[in-house]
C-alpha cells in the first residue's frame, strides 16, 4: 500500500473509532434522560426527545457496521486493524441494546407514575441507573483511550449492579408480601431493574471488548481475576 | 592571537628541539626528540577531541569540559555560548509556565485543541470537568472523550460564534456553557464555563413569570364566568348569593396572592436593615399556637414544647410572619388528627432553634433543595386547594436570610416534617426555664 492509501486507510478507521463513540454519547444521554424521567414528573419533552434519539442510535448502528463490512471487504485489514475493525461492530450492537434498554426505562417511569412504590423507583432504581450509566461511561472512556486497565476496572464494577438489582428485588418482594395490591406495580419495576442491570452487562461487554482490542485475547467468559491477571501480563 | 597560530608553537617548539638537538647530538638525537615530541602533541589533540566529542554526546545540560592551552580559548567560547542559551531557555520557560499558571488559575475550563481538535494541553479546572488525564488523553479527539452529542454537532459544524449548553456527564447536576475560539494558525481553545448558577436564575424567573401568571389567570377566568353568569341569566336569590360568595373566595385567594408578592418585593428590595426590637420568645409562641388552633378548626392536636426562654433580638413582624408561615403551612399538610408541635430551644452553642414539626405527608428528598422557590409546589393540586399561595416558604427564606439565620428541613415521605429555624447565636439571650409554663398546655395558654 503506497502513502496515500494508508493515510486514507487511517482515516476511515479513526471514522468508526469516533462513530462508536458519537453514539456512545446519545446512549449517554439517552440514560441521564431516563434517570430525569425516574426522578421528576415533569416531562419537558422528555417522551418525543428519547423517541428522536431512539431512531439517531439505530441509524448509527446501521451505518457504522456498514463501514465496517466495508473496511474488510476493500481493505482486508490484518492483525490489530482487523482486531478493532470486528470489536466496533461488536460494541456498537452492545450500544444500540444499552440505549433500548435506557427507552424502555424512560417509557415505564413515565407510565408508572402515579403507582405507589414510589421510593422504589424514585431513589433505588434512579440511583442505580445512574451507576449503570456511570459504568457505561468509564467502558466508553476505555475505549476511546484504549486504556486496557481501566476496562477491566470498568468489568469489575458489573458486580455492583447486579448486587443493586438483587437489593431492589428483594425490596420488592417485600412489598409484594405485605399488600398484594403492589404487585402490578411491583412487577413494572422488576422490568426497569432487569433494564437496569442489561445495561451494566452491555457496559461490561464493552469493557471486555476493548480488553480484547488491547490485549489480542478473548476475554468474554473469562473471570475478572483472569482479565486482571492478562491486563497485568503486559 | 589567533589560535591557529597559537596552536602551531607547540610543533615549531618540538621541531626547534630536534634541530638544536640534530646540531648538537646529531641525527639520531633529532629522531629521539621527534619522536617523543610529536606523540605528545598529538595525544594532547586526541584526547581534547575526546573530550569535546563526549561532551556534545552527553545529556543537554552536561557541563562543558575545561580545554587546557590551544584549547583553553575554543572550550571557554562554547561555554560562553552554553550559558547564555540556558538562560535564554530558562527565561523562556519561565514565561511560558507563568502562562501556564495564568491559564491555570482561570476558574474557567480551558482545552487547547490542535488542527485536529485533538486535545493539547488542558487546565486543572478542565481535567475534572471532562474527567481527563493529560498523561493518556494528548492528541486525543476531545469529542471523543466529551460525548455529548450536541457538543460534537457544535465542534463538527465549525460555526464558533455562540456557545453550546450540556450537560456535564462527570459533575452531577451541573450544566456547562461550552464555547470554541479559534486562534494561532489553526489551534482553537475550548473553554467550558459552569453555567449551572445561571441557568436556575433563568429557569426560575421564567417559572416565576409563568407561575404569577397562571396563578392569577386561574381565579379570574372563574370570577369573570361568574359575572358572565350573573349578567345573562335571571337567578333567583340563593344561588346569587351562592355566585358572590364563590366569586369572593376567588377574590380573597387573588387578594392574598397580591399580598404575598408585595411582601416579597418589599423584602428583597428593601435592603436597610430590619426594624430590630428586643422581645420575648414566649408570648411570640402563645400567639401562634392560638393562631394554630383557629387555622386547623380543632382538627389536629396543636401543642408547644419549649426548653428554654429567651429573649430575642430581630424583626418581630418579619419573624412572627415566617414562623406563622410554617406553622400554616404545617396545618395544612396534616390530615385531621393529626399533631403539631411547635418547639423552642437554645442550644449549647447560643443559638435559638424554633421548630414546627408535624406528622403529615412529608416530602420526597428531591424537592427538599427547592422548596423555597416561588410556587415550587411538590403537589400542585393540593397546595392551592389548601389556600397556598406558593409563596410562603420564598417569605420565610428572605426574612431569615436579613437576619442571618437558617432554615433546617428534615422530612420523610409519610412520616412527616420538621422545619427549624436556627437564629444566630448574636440574636438570642437565654432566660430561665420555662419548660414547666408549658407543659400540658392543651387547653392553650
Amino acid at each position: 500500500m503506497n502513502d496515500h492509501t494508508n493515510k486514507q486507510f487511517d482515516a476511515e478507521m479513526e471514522a468508526i473509532r469516533s462513530g462508536v463513540l458519537a453514539m456512545g454519547g446519545i446512549v449517554e444521554r439517552q440514560l441521564r434522560r431516563a434517570i430525569g424521567a425516574l426522578q421528576t414528573d415533569d416531562d419537558d419533552g422528555r417522551f418525543a426527545a428519547v423517541t428522536a434519539d431512539e431512531a439517531a442510535i439505530n441509524r448509527l448502528q446501521v451505518s457504522i457496521d456498514q463501514q465496517c463490512a466495508e473496511i474488510i471487504a476493500r481493505r482486508q485489514p490484518a492483525a490489530v486493524d482487523l482486531r478493532m475493525v470486528l470489536t466496533v461492530s461488536k460494541i456498537v450492537n452492545d450500544l444500540e441494546r444499552a440505549g433500548d434498554e435506557g427507552k424502555k426505562i424512560a417509557y415505564k417511569a413515565v407510565e408508572t407514575r402515579s403507582e405507589p412504590l414510589t421510593r422504589v423507583r424514585h431513589y433505588d432504581a434512579a440511583r442505580a441507573l445512574d451507576d449503570a450509566a456511570s459504568m457505561l461511561r468509564n467502558a466508553l472512556d476505555a475505549f476511546a483511550r484504549l486504556d486496557a486497565p481501566a476496562a477491566a476496572d470498568t468489568v469489575a464494577r458489573d458486580a455492583e449492579i447486579d448486587a443493586a438489582f438483587a437489593s431492589i428485588l428483594r425490596q420488592l418482594v417485600s412489598y409484594m408480601m405485605e399488600d398484594p395490591r403492589t404487585i402490578t406495580p411491583a412487577l413494572e419495576i422488576v422490568f426497569v431493574a432487569k433494564s437496569i442491570e442489561r445495561i451494566g452487562d452491555h457496559a461490561k461487554n464493552i469493557a471486555e471488548a476493548v480488553v480484547q482490542v488491547v490485549m489480542g485475547t478473548d476475554v468474554r467468559h473469562a473471570s475478572l481475576d483472569e482479565i486482571r491477571a492478562e491486563v497485568a501480563r503486559r | 592571537m589567533n589560535p591557529v597560530w597559537r596552536g602551531l608553537q607547540a610543533p615549531a617548539v618540538v621541531g626547534g628541539i630536534s634541530v638544536v638537538a640534530g646540531w648538537v647530538g646529531g641525527a639520531s638525537a633529532a629522531l629521539v626528540a621527534l619522536a617523543l615530541g610529536a606523540p605528545a602533541i598529538v595525544a594532547f589533540h586526541l584526547w581534547h577531541l575526546h573530550l569535546l566529542t563526549r561532551w556534545a554526546r552527553a545529556s543537554a545540560d552536561a557541563d562543558v569540559p575545561e580545554g587546557r592551552g590551544v584549547w583553553a580559548p575554543a572550550f571557554a567560547a562554547i561555554y560562553r555560548r552554553v550559558r547564555a542559551r540556558n538562560a535564554y531557555e530558562r527565561e523562556l520557560r519561565n514565561v511560558i509556565e507563568r502562562f501556564r499558571q495564568a491559564a491555570s488559575a482561570i476558574p474557567d475550563g480551558i482545552v487547547v485543541l490542535d488542527a485536529a481538535n485533538r486535545i493539547d494541553w488542558a487546565n486543572a479546572r478542565a481535567l475534572t470537568q471532562f474527567g481527563l488525564d493529560l498523561a493518556k488523553d494528548r492528541r486525543r479527539p476531545i469529542a471523543n472523550l466529551v460525548r455529548q452529542p450536541e457538543f460534537r454537532r457544535y465542534v463538527e459544524s465549525g460555526d464558533y460564534g455562540a456557545s453550546v449548553v450540556v450537560t456535564s456527564e462527570r459533575e452531577a447536576g451541573h450544566t456547562l456553557g461550552l464555547q470554541l475560539v479559534p486562534f494561532a494558525a489553526d489551534q482553537k481553545l475550548l473553554i467550558a464555563r459552569d453555567i449551572t448558577e445561571i441557568e436556575a436564575v433563568a429557569r426560575m424567573r421564567r417559572d416565576f413569570i409563568a407561575s404569577v401568571s397562571h396563578e392569577l389567570k386561574t381565579p379570574l377566568t372563574v370570577v369573570s364566568g361568574f359575572i358572565e353568569t350573573l349578567q345573562e341569566a335571571d337567578l333567583d336569590g340563593p344561588r346569587r348569593a351562592h355566585f358572590l360568595r364563590l366569586m369572593q373566595e376567588q377574590a380573597t385567594s387573588m387578594q392574598r396572592l397580591v399580598a404575598d408578592l408585595l411582601t416579597l418585593s418589599a423584602l428583597e428590595s428593601d435592603a436597610s436593615p430590619v426594624h430590630e426590637t428586643r422581645f420575648a420568645i414566649a408570648p411570640l409562641l402563645s400567639e401562634l399556637l392560638v393562631d394554630a388552633k383557629a387555622l386547623s378548626k380543632d382538627a389536629h392536636r396543636v401543642e408547644v414544647e419549649a426548653l428554654d426562654d429567651a429573649t430575642v433580638f430581630a424583626g418581630r413582624e418579619e419573624i412572627a410572619s415566617a414562623f406563622g408561615n410554617l406553622v400554616s403551612n404545617a396545618i395544612r399538610y396534616t390530615a385531621s388528627g393529626g399533631s403539631i408541635t411547635l418547639g423552642w430551644r437554645v442550644d449549647a452553642d447560643g443559638s435559638g432553634v424554633f421548630t414546627v414539626r408535624d406528622t403529615g405527608i412529608g416530602i420526597a428528598p428531591e424537592h427538599v433543595p427547592r422548596l423555597t422557590e416561588r410556587f415550587y409546589r411538590v403537589d400542585r393540586s393540593r397546595s392551592r386547594a389548601s389556600g397556598g399561595t406558593g409563596l410562603g416558604l420564598a417569605i420565610v427564606k428572605h426574612v431569615l436570610l436579613r437576619h442571618g439565620a437558617e432554615l433546617e428541613i428534615a422530612s420523610e415521605r409519610g412520616h412527616g416534617s420538621t422545619f427549624a429555624v436556627r437564629l444566630p447565636a448574636s440574636r438570642v439571650e437565654r432566660d430561665t426555664l420555662i419548660a414547666a409554663r408549658f407543659a400540658n398546655n392543651d387547653g392553650g395558654p
